[in-house]
């Protein structure tokens, strides 16, 4: 793959999961390499691995075997919660927590992951919601009367202002209009612009800014192929 | 009468008062409830496993011996840990163990503590006294147990989405599970604060009940019952703290990944 140093690198990934009383692989020695700035697709068929793989990067996969290392460092090094605050994961459920905007976009910061992290300032919260096309949505507004549009972008925007060097998203548009969609796009691009990698699974639409393709079927990685080599 | 002014009641009146659920299983057949076997069997209990508490007890207290009394706690404590497991059927693998140090905290803690130093008992195993006690600080913990853990395992379930979606903030165990946990311990300890607040107004509380039955004057029993009323909070309060906060981490792993239903296994 890529000649740039790897940011996150993944070395035969298995898991085993029973299915109907029988072990399943449903991770089958998935290797990969993310580079900054990469944004890579992930597409497969349904019940393919898709999500497990990006659980298994996040290292919320019990039961994972495989190498993960950030930027060189392997994970055994890395406390499961640091490694989850630098390989950021956005499950394909949005689930903000009971409160306002403002409070869960807050949250993240309140976690003892990030006790040595200044939370933004109201203004800078005002400005990231502006930034990702929220201007109708006050930061005192309470979640549960958000669109799911909105909510989706909430629940991106609150893992990118904790500046992960990784993002992973689980079909980030699956219950998307068009406008809301490209908006999400365009926060994703823009991340990956400013030296960040993104793996997105995708089902419906495919991400035009994708500089890598790949795709998971039966637990393994085929084909796919980066679209700059 | 006895002599202390208690009516005293006879066998055959005992066997009359069987009466009563003879009108209520008739009602039972009338309506359709079909509770009529159960309440046979429930009613056949109350008085095989009544008459037998009174049988032992009545020679527990006639022996007096500390080790009979520390037998007779331990059985009662691992019988209400069996029951409180069973109530918490989503609950994971391994819970019978932070159950049984619960219940085992409390029961110590609270029911010495007043045989001790409020009713002042002279000797510190007095069956009289420690096992009735002991009895009440083990059935009300029990309840307040199987309430908290019933509903934080099954909250942390329905908030397994939100879970996910915080660990992938970098949230550990306690920080996911904070939210589950606090709603789980008032689900456990209101019904205790709604009993206080109604006691004396709404219903004469039960140990009262029996005193006075018994022949005790009606302000000393008021005296014992604020005591019991008292101790049965700090019963609830103790046990279900201790027993939450032992075992919510059951349902993560040591690197934090919830644990769904489905991946835990069944209570053990």
């Amino acid at each position: 793959m890529g000649v740039a140093t790897a940011l996150l690198s993944a070395r035969e990934l298995t898991a085993t999961r029973a299915v109907d009383g029988r072990d399943v692989r449903v991770l089958d020695g998935v290797s990969l390499e993310l580079a900054a700035g990469d944004i890579a697709e992930l597409r497969g068929p349904s019940g393919a691995g898709k999500t497990t793989l990006l659980l298994a990067l996040t290292r919320l996969l019990p039961g994972a075997v495989g190498e993960l290392a950030l930027a060189g460092v392997p994970a055994s090094a890395v406390e499961p919660s640091a490694w989850r605050t630098e390989v950021a994961l956005l499950p394909q459920r949005t689930a903000l927590s009971g409160g306002t905007v403002e409070s869960n976009l807050l949250l993240p910061f309140s976690l003892k992951a990030r006790s040595s992290v200044t939370p933004p300032s109201t203004e800078r919260l005002r400005e990231a919601l502006d930034d990702v096309g929220l201007t109708d949505v006050a930061l005192d507004r309470d979640v549960a009367r958000l669109s799911v549009g909105q909510a989706a972008r909430v629940a991106l925007l609150r893992m990118l202002l904790t500046a992960p060097q990784v993002l992973l998203l689980d079909e980030p548009d699956a219950s998307l209009d068009d406008a809301s969609a490209a908006a999400v796009a365009a926060m994703t691009a823009r991340f990956a612009a400013d030296g960040g990698a993104v793996l997105r699974v995708s089902h419906l639409r495919s991400d035009a800014a994708a500089t890598v393709r790949l795709h998971l079927e039966g637990g393994r990685l085929t084909g796919g192929g980066r679209d700059d080599a | 009468m006895t002599p202390n002014g208690v009516v005293a009641i006879g066998w055959p009146q005992l066997l009359l008062a069987a009466g009563f659920m003879l009108i209520t299983g008739a009602l039972s057949l009338a309506i359709g409830l079909g509770l009529v076997k159960d309440l046979a069997v429930a009613s056949v209990r109350t008085y095989v496993q009544l008459l037998a508490l009174g049988v032992v007890l009545r020679w527990v207290f006639a022996v007096r011996l500390w080790w009979v009394v520390v037998l007779l706690l331990g059985f009662m404590t691992v019988v209400a840990t069996r029951i409180v497991v069973k109530r918490a059927p989503d609950a994971p693998r391994g819970l019978f163990s932070p159950a049984l140090f619960s219940m085992v905290v409390t029961a110590i803690t609270v029911t010495f503590a007043v045989t001790a130093l409020i009713v002042r008992v002279p000797v510190w195993y007095e069956p009289r006294y420690v096992i009735p006690i002991a009895g009440m600080v083990l059935g009300n913990s029990m309840t307040g147990i199987a309430l908290s853990l019933e509903r934080l395992f099954s909250d942390l379930d329905a908030r397994s989405g939100e879970i996910l979606a915080l660990t992938a903030l970098g949230a550990d165990r306690w920080e996911a599970a904070r939210a589950s946990v606090r709603l789980a311990l008032r689900a456990g300890l209101i019904p205790t604060i709604n009993s206080m607040a109604a006691a004396g107004i709404v219903f004469i509380p039960g140990m009262m009940t029996g005193q006075v039955l018994a022949g005790a004057d009606p302000l000393e029993a008021t005296k014992y019952q604020i005591v019991v009323m008292l101790m049965i909070s700090a019963a609830t309060a103790i046990g279900s703290i201790l027993a939450v906060m032992l075992s919510y981490r059951r349902a993560f792993t040591a690197e934090g990944v919830f644990l769904e239903k489905g991946l835990r296994g069944p209570a053990a």
